[in-house]
């Protein structure tokens, strides 16, 4: 198949250069958490060597997801979705129990979470729906919507994965607000999400209400979440302005700092190169989302905009979550940064779904001469 | 193809382009704002509790319950000591310190720093490895007053096991020693260089025993001194348990067995609660506490005589004459036997080719039950084993307990055998012979058995028939396992068999007469190998050690409505009666009058003589 030299030349290469500025920013940090000048405690030596590793598996997701045409994913949309709806269901039949839940198929050569695979498999099924509503949604297209969404997180919630589960109506519930919905609708949803939200509070289990009990008073839990939060909140505050510089953060390097490779990376950077170096790597990530902002508004055709958009809401929620918590504006949930934490699969999943937004970059203009 | 051009042109919505750009600068913004407040805003505070306050959190050991006798003697109790441990992070030199470590508690440096290196990635960040787990009041002297010019070393407080009678009761209590990686993996609450039980009660308790560390938090400065302390969690102690043994009567005991090799069990029949375990030789369990050398530990698992083996439960013998009443149960169960019939014993009984002998080379004439249990006739037990057969014979072994483990709270108990014609022919694919019977009928052959199930089954002898678990707490309810298969009358005559043996002048356990207690016994010799021809014209002083048969003695006692059943084996002891008889006399005075008679100097020498001769051989061939 002869590659169209326009292809290459419509590439996004901003968004590409600051997803793979944030994964190397990512190792460094992971090789400054790893603390390789003290002996002993848990050695996460090997961690910034294996991000490094799963570095390349992520280009080339990066690459696969960019030069096939995203607009087959409209018509596989549907396949896809009741594919991921029957894997969800075949975790519970033949899933692997791992820390007491169900999430994994054994597929012999790895273990492979279908959760994983509905939050792809809601991006682009929310923008096929989405893309056709000609109007703002009204009460009943959006329980239609909605209720699409709500299969795939119920039976992750099921699995039980609560995270992956609200990650998914999170991605969704983006989605929808950027189509928008009427004034009807809003002003309701103001008044009932409020009202809705104590209730949920019997839904959560016992460690979940802990957590938040802990957020809103961290003293209670000093051994636990809350010494997180406290240990965070001091490797960040101590870094001031400039930084202690890299390798040189005393909390981080001392260990005082828990998860400091995957939840709590931040904190890490925090201490290291202090509001300058947090500011920058956050304007980073803004760059980075508004690239997405500009892919959606000039996307041909309304699919390629809403996967855009629904791609720029699973980087932003993550984004929101993880920084709040770290900075100690939210619960302790863990969530983490997209590029910075550590993790192999996250890290390919991140890359493939820049991979996607680059595609619909890449063939804005493509069929307009058509 | 064509369904994939065929969208229009429409743009995506306004006012949701306007909305992802609204939210990503409200991330920033909000983040931004943040990172002020704690980096620039509130920056020198933290700065200041980073670099000079840390919080650091510390547990509290917690005491481990004490252990008491039945009459709430100590037994074994927590003292303070003191480890020195090494804080990684606060040290500036590790080498340097660990070789003035080695320096002051004349440790070697090469040990240390493998200890070092071997522990360190298994302890949390800020929490100290233990050098050396046990200081002496000289060592602590020096090492506290030096302690300052060396940060990063701690005197750290722990409670240490101390058994107030090391080797009385080792094989009881067993022993306290650091969890190893396996139980610290498998108990998340246990962390490198806590101390678990290992055997014996501290070993079966532990869970009761260990009790729940404590949680203290405190602020250290740069150099790692303590600023502020906050308790967050109290410790809490471990529960305190009180055996059912009797100190004074275990000290008799161990005394009596002194230098041998054996056990003594005393059993309340009533409520199947131990009175006295005794197990020798023995260790001591306080070798164990601050961690044994490797040295020490050789020397237990090499000595001959196996200290660690508790002989009571985990030693399995042939019971000799003691089986007898088993027999004769299994006789008067299956109707077998008229009690008034007798038998005629001219010493000796033919089976085809061979000749099984009694005892008493001239017999003992005519013999009933009684009779024949009293004097301990050999030929009347050839016979009834013979109408018996052995499958009858196993059987009601069987349900008198033997070939089954007690189910005592202690670990590694033996079952120990109980032949069967099955088994034969699995163990040595060879099919039951007559002559097979007649030996299990005196106690010899395949039959093997611990002093624990002689114990109980003689006290269910005098208890009406009732099968106990034997019981090592104070406050375990009594366990009725089983009743035997004996009606009141057939029990009765069993005793009263146990009674004449010790009444009769001519039964074989006279010398535990008691005035005032009702005493029964029986003796049995159990021989250890078929004595050669060369071996055979003998005196016993002459035969070696190690061929000499084990003495084996069991008993009953009951005085106002207490009863309790007494087993004592001495391995290699020869007879039963000289060799155990002594220990059972004195246990019993012990019981219902108090008296401590302890074993005389000269049977002690005697003893220990015999005990270095074999053991000289043993090594000898050892060393071959």
């Amino acid at each position: 198949m002869p590659i169209d030299r326009r292809l290459l030349l419509y590439i996004n290469w901003p968004l590409l250069g600051m997803a793979v500025i944030l994964f190397l920013v990512g190792v460094l940090n992971l090789y400054s958490a790893s603390g390789f000048r003290l002996e002993g405690g848990m050695n996460l030596a090997p961690y910034y060597h294996k991000q490094l590793l799963w570095g390349v598996p992520g280009l080339l997701g990066m690459l696969v997801f960019m030069f096939f045409d995203y607009r087959h994913l409209r018509t596989m949309a549907w396949p896809l979705f009741w594919t991921t709806v029957i894997l969800l269901i075949a975790v519970f039949f033949m899933g692997k129990t791992i820390y007491g839940a169900r999430r994994w198929l054994d597929l012999g050569f790895m273990n492979f979470q279908p959760s994983e695979l509905a939050k792809i498999a809601i991006l682009v099924v929310g923008a096929r729906i989405l893309s056709k509503e000609r109007e703002p949604l009204g009460f009943i297209r959006l329980g239609y919507v909605l209720g699409v969404g709500m299969i795939l997180a119920g039976l992750i919630i099921k699995q039980p994965d609560l995270g992956s589960g609200l990650s998914i109506l999170l991605i969704l519930g983006g989605m929808i607000l950027f189509r928008g919905v009427t004034p009807k609708v809003f002003k309701t949803a103001l008044v009932a999400i409020p009202a809705l939200l104590p209730m949920s509070w019997f839904f959560l289990h016992d460690y979940q209400k802990q957590r938040i009990m802990t957020f809103l008073d961290p003293t209670t839990d000093p051994l636990g979440a809350g010494y997180h939060i406290i240990q965070s909140e001091i490797a960040i505050g101590s870094g001031g302005f400039w930084g202690k510089g890299f390798l040189q953060g005393t909390q981080s390097q001392l260990r005082f700092l828990p998860e400091r490779h995957t939840d709590f990376a931040v904190a890490v950077l925090g201490e290291e190169w202090g509001f300058f170096g947090t500011l920058l790597l956050l304007a980073l990530f803004c760059l980075f989302l508004y690239q997405m902002v500009l892919i959606a508004k000039d996307a041909r055709g309304l699919f390629g905009s809403y996967l855009a958009a629904g791609v720029f809401f699973y980087f932003f929620w993550q984004i929101l979550i993880n920084t709040g918590m770290v900075l100690g504006l939210m619960p302790v949930v863990g969530i983490p940064l997209p590029f910075i934490s550590y993790g192999g699969s996250a890290t390919l999943v991140n890359f493939c779904l820049v991979g996607l937004v680059l595609n619909v970059s890449m063939r804005r203009f493509l069929f307009k001469q058509n | 193809m064509s369904n994939l051009y065929n969208e229009s042109d429409q743009q995506p919505p306004r006012s949701g382009l306007l909305l992802l750009q609204t939210l990503i600068l409200g991330l920033f913004c909000l983040f931004a704002v943040r990172l002020w407040y704690l980096q620039i805003h509130h920056g020198d505070e933290f700065a200041l509790k980073a670099k000079d306050n840390q919080l650091r959190q510390e547990s509290i050991f917690s005491p481990r319950g004490l252990i008491r006798d039945r009459n709430g003697d100590l037994l074994a109790i927590n003292e303070p000591a003191y480890a020195l441990g090494l804080i990684r992070e606060d040290c500036p030199d590790i080498e340097k310190a660990l070789h003035q470590v080695a320096q002051w508690t004349d440790e070697d440096y090469g040990e240390l720093d493998a200890l070092y290196k071997k522990n360190r990635k298994r302890v949390k960040p800020f929490e100290p490895l233990i050098l050396v787990p046990d200081l002496t009041f000289d060592q602590l002297a020096v090492i506290e007053t030096n302690k300052l010019r060396w940060p990063g070393l701690e005197i750290q407080f722990r409670p240490r096991r101390l058994y107030l009678y090391g080797t009385l009761m080792a094989h009881v209590l067993g022993y306290v020693a650091e969890a190893n990686e396996k139980e610290l993996s498998k108990n998340p609450d246990l962390a490198l260089g806590d101390v678990v039980g290992k055997q014996g009660i501290e070993f079966m308790l532990e869970d009761r025993m260990r009790g729940v560390k404590g949680l203290t938090q405190y602020e250290v400065d740069v150099t790692g001194r303590r600023l502020q302390e906050r308790i967050l969690k109290h410790p809490r102690a471990g529960h305190e348990i009180s055996l059912s043994l009797d100190l004074g009567l275990q000290r008799l005991a161990m005394d009596w067995l002194d230098e041998e090799a054996g056990g003594v069990a005393v059993m309340d029949a009533d409520t199947g609660q131990l009175l006295a375990l005794a197990t020798a030789p023995s260790y001591d369990s306080n070798d164990f506490s601050s961690g044994l050398t490797s040295k020490q530990w050789a020397r237990l698992r090499d000595n001959p005589l196996h200290p660690m083996q508790n002989r009571v439960i985990q030693s399995v013998y042939p019971p000799g004459s003691v089986f007898k009443h088993v027999i004769a149960g299994a006789g008067l169960s299956y109707d077998m036997i008229d009690p008034k019939e007798t038998v005629t014993c001219t010493g000796e009984m033919r089976l085809g080719r061979r000749i099984f002998r009694c005892w008493r080379r001239g017999g003992h004439g005519k013999v009933d039950l009684e009779r024949a249990l009293v004097e301990s006739c050999d030929v009347y037990f050839y016979k009834l084993g013979k109408k018996l057969t052995v499958d009858r014979m196993s059987n009601f072994a069987q349900a008198v307990g033997f070939g089954e483990k007690t189910g005592i709270r202690l670990p590694h108990e033996k079952a120990g055998n109980i032949p069967t014609r099955e088994w034969k022919r699995r163990r040595f694919n060879e099919g039951w012979q007559g002559g097979d019977s007649l030996n299990m009928a005196i106690g010899q052959g395949f039959t093997l058995v611990t002093p624990l199930q002689v114990v109980r089954f003689f006290a269910s002898l005098i208890n009406g028939g009732k099968l106990l678990k034997p019981l090592l707490l104070k406050d375990e309810k009594t366990v009725v396992q089983r009743e035997i298969p004996l009606t009141p009358d057939q029990l009765a005559l069993l005793r009263d068999a146990l009674i004449e043996t010790v009444d009769n002048n001519r039964g074989t356990a006279r010398r535990l007469r008691t005035k005032g207690v009702i005493v029964g016994g029986k003796t049995g010799t159990a021989q250890v190998v078929r004595l050669t021809d060369e071996l055979k014209g003998l005196k016993d002083d002459e035969i070696p050690y190690r061929f000499r048969d084990h003495a084996w003695m069991a008993a009953t006692a009951e005085k106002d409505g207490r009863r309790y059943a007494i087993a004592v084996l001495i391995e290699h002891g020869l007879h039963g009666g000289s060799g155990a008889g002594p220990i059972i006399k004195a246990c019993i005075d012990y019981l219902f009058s108090g008296t401590v008679t302890l074993k005389p100097e000269a049977r002690k020498a005697k003893a220990r003589a015999v005990r270095a001769l074999s053991l000289k051989k043993k090594e000898k061939r050892r060393a071959n």
